[in-house]
């Protein structure tokens, strides 16, 4: 399991391409050839993980948007995250 | 280095047929010898500049043109930059059968026979003086091959007008057609060009057409300037003026040795020779010695 | 969501998902049979037009994008428009003949461009076949060699072709060829008029027998009977026949748009509207999600036969003058592949 922090940095993995389909992720690995299709949530993470903005930056943007409490959001986040970098769909950017 | 890398940079994307985008939509009919000559594609710029050249061999719509050309866009990042300070201008040829590919500075060019010459142009230049250039060297070839497939030639070669005929002086560089020219300016005749004519077969002989594709005399005696051939003279610098006649073959060989871009395909030969040895089926043809008296004119065959 | 369940939302709800873009009709072959309407006029897209157009796309979440021609490489800044599509995060396939794909422009595409696909076109199993329909002698050999060397590099490849009269002798010879290569191969038989109705291609459609043969040979090797749309997605059953204009566009040199790249119905144009606008405000593609929706009902209308039935309703329009109007090349078609399968015993490939 990739450990992630709230500095840490991640950006879609070169061989991956999305697009946000009603609101649902289509996820191609260019490699594999392979296409999945990943909730709301992981849309909405692949859309914040631009390379530039750390996690905490995200976590500040989506409690704003879903109106929840940030240090709930964070565990939920920070797992998620480290999820889709432990199947390559992310990297840690630099 | 094998045909078109000295112009482009990828010459495997040599244009296979005549397609793309084209510069704009303007049409233009010019009345060339074995024409008319038709081309499309123009933009408004392009036109202009070729009207300001060739602007007396514009004809309208009618008649039909015989060859149609179109004329495409290309990048400027498809040539190669040359260094133009001290080179002479050429162009690469391959020729085929039932094409030819052309290549030069900052054009490609095809001449397609589907059975009938098509030509098509792709060039980077879309305006200003340097189109011109293009479009006339295009034109050359053109108009080389379309009258290859009339019977008759390019030549490259001065062409003066005596009494209503037309004398045609040809040599190698060097042999004095621009001397020539100059004297015959002096003397109060006419020239059509000191560079490139047209001949084309005529019955008992051969016709003298004039080609706006001069060097630095003559203006290729506009569009109507036709004149039979009274005689081929090949030119050899003398102190002495003298005229020896030359055999039918010797002619030949001499006009093909100054048939451009034709003489240079291997796949049409044969076919210029004989077409050549047709050409002075009864057209005079002599060695000229000359000097710079002047005195060879009254040497020369009289009309 | 299943990824079919996705495609079949892009069709039914109008989400534009695949857009494939004639960059240039310039070619470095010249294929007897090519449907490009090389008549065609107007002011080419630029470079910039272009930029903004794909980054209008990538802003309505479309997913594949294709470059195609003409030969795609000959357009003199593809390799810069590649490299966008990249950066904007497409799925980006190449549709071209090969002939230029070596040495450093092959590197170069794949290092910058990145395609998840390049499509190279076959045209026979012999040069003399292959070069007959190219019309560029040496080209054959010149295709195998680029393979090989794009396979080197590590390139997704995989062919084309179009059965004719003049390679269906050559079909198996074709399979072998992109077996040995280790290739995908999707062999397609039907050759189609060229976009501004001139039949001339026609006059090289392969017969009834060759195509039959080369059913026959597809059930025999489990190949399947090319279905798939031209994103390389397969269409999912929704109440249209197809994807044209409701999931995908095609769009030309001059910024003509289509709904298909078969369907040469112009339903907007790129100098005159962005393609966000043409989406939701064409009615000329309005239209044309109203006839895939009949040309579906057409299509069941044959029964189970439909199943068979490789119709293409822009096919239809330029062979025809109506969409919706099954031609006999498709019915025969239908016909054979429908003879292949039950002789085979296996069930129909469908989507």
């Amino acid at each position: 399991m990739i450990l992630l922090r709230e500095d840490s940095v991640l950006r879609p993995a070169p061989d991956v391409r999305f697009r946000i389909v009603d609101g649902e992720a289509v996820v191609v690995r260019q490699k594999s050839s392979e296409v999945l299709v990943m909730s709301e949530v992981a849309a909405r993470i692949l859309a914040l993980a631009d390379g530039i903005r750390p996690i905490g930056a995200w976590l500040d943007l989506l409690a704003d948007e879903f109106e929840v409490d940030r240090a709930n959001l964070e565990r939920d986040v920070l797992r998620f995250a480290a999820e889709l970098a432990g199947e390559g769909i992310l990297e840690i950017a630099g | 280095m094998s045909f078109g890398q000295s112009f482009l940079r990828n010459p495997d994307l040599f244009p296979a047929r005549s397609a793309g985008e084209p510069w704009g939509a303007r049409e233009l009919v010019l009345d060339l010898p074995g024409g008319p000559y038709g081309f499309s594609g123009l933009s408004a710029d392009q036109e202009e500049t070729v009207l300001a050249r060739f602007g007396d061999l514009r004809l309208s719509s009618e008649p039909a043109p015989a060859v149609t050309s179109s004329v495409f866009r290309a990048a400027a990042e498809d040539f190669r930059e040359i260094d133009t300070r001290g080179w002479e201008y050429g162009l690469d040829f391959d020729s085929g059968p039932s094409s030819v590919r052309l290549a030069g500075l900052d054009l490609v060019g095809r001449l397609d026979w589907r059975p009938a010459l098509r030509g098509a142009l792709w060039t980077s230049v879309g305006a200003g003086d340097r189109f011109p250039g293009i479009f006339e060297n295009f034109c050359r070839v053109l108009v080389a091959y379309r009258l290859h497939e009339l019977g008759g030639a390019v030549i490259h070669g001065a062409a003066v007008v005596d009494g209503g005929e037309a004398l045609l002086f040809a040599g190698p560089s060097g042999a004095g057609k621009s001397t020539v020219s100059r004297m015959a300016l002096e003397r109060g005749l006419a020239l059509l060009s000191d560079d490139l004519n047209a001949l084309l077969p005529a019955p008992g002989g051969a016709i003298l057409a004039g080609l706006p594709f001069t060097g630095d005399l003559g203006d290729g005696g506009g569009r109507h300037a036709r004149y039979p051939l009274r005689a081929l003279l090949r030119l050899e610098k003398d102190t002495q003026d003298r005229l020896r006649p030359l055999g039918r073959a010797e002619a030949a060989a001499c006009l093909l040795a100054c048939s451009p871009f034709v003489n240079a395909d291997p796949g049409r030969h044969a076919s210029l020779l004989a077409t050549l040895l047709d050409l002075m089926d009864g057209v005079p043809a002599y060695a000229l010695r000359f000097s710079l008296t002047g005195r060879m004119w009254s040497i020369l065959p009289a009309a | 969501m299943s990824f079919t369940e996705v495609l079949r939302k892009t069709w039914r709800d109008n989400i534009l998902f695949s857009v494939l873009v004639e960059l240039t009709y310039r070619c470095n072959l010249d294929c007897f049979f090519c449907y490009n309407d090389l008549g065609l006029r107007g002011e080419p897209l630029s470079t910039e037009q272009y930029l903004r157009f794909f980054e209008d796309l990538a802003d309505l979440q479309v997913l594949n994008l294709t470059l195609s021609g003409g030969e795609p490489l000959a357009h003199p800044d593809f390799l810069k428009l590649g490299a966008r599509a990249r950066e904007l995060g497409f799925v980006v396939r190449v549709k071209s003949n090969g002939h230029a794909l070596r040495g450093e422009m092959a590197r170069r595409v794949r290092d910058e461009v990145d395609p998840f696909l390049i499509e190279v076109s076959l045209h026979g199993a012999t040069a003399a076949t292959h070069d007959l329909q190219t019309r560029v002698p040496g080209s054959f050999e010149r295709l195998l060699a680029n393979l090989r060397e794009v396979l080197d590099l590590g390139m997704r490849v995989k062919i084309n072709s179009t059965l004719t009269r003049w390679n269906e002798d050559e079909a198996e010879g074709m399979l072998d060829l992109a077996a040995s290569l280790g290739l995908p191969i999707q062999i397609d038989p039907e050759v189609t008029p060229k976009d501004d109705g001139d039949r001339e291609p026609l006059s090289i459609a392969p017969s009834r027998e060759g195509v039959r043969r080369l059913f026959d040979l597809q059930m025999k090797r489990a190949v399947s009977v090319a279905r798939g749309a031209d994103d390389g997605t397969l269409p999912a059953p929704v109440e249209k026949h197809c994807g044209a204009g409701s999931a995908g566009v095609a769009v030309d040199p001059f910024g003509n748009v289509y709904p298909c790249v078969q369907w040469r119905r112009a339903v907007g144009n790129l100098h005159r509207q962005s393609i966000g606008e043409i989406w939701t405000g064409s009615t000329g593609l309005q239209e044309v999600r109203g006839l895939t929706a009949e040309a579906k009902l057409r299509v069941d209308a044959f029964g189970p036969s439909g199943g068979f039935l490789n119709f293409c309703p822009g096919s239809a329009a330029v062979r025809t003058g109506d969409p919706l109007n099954v031609y006999p090349e498709a019915v025969l078609r239908m016909e054979e592949t429908e003879k292949a399968v039950r002789k085979k015993g296996l069930l129909p490939i469908l989507p």
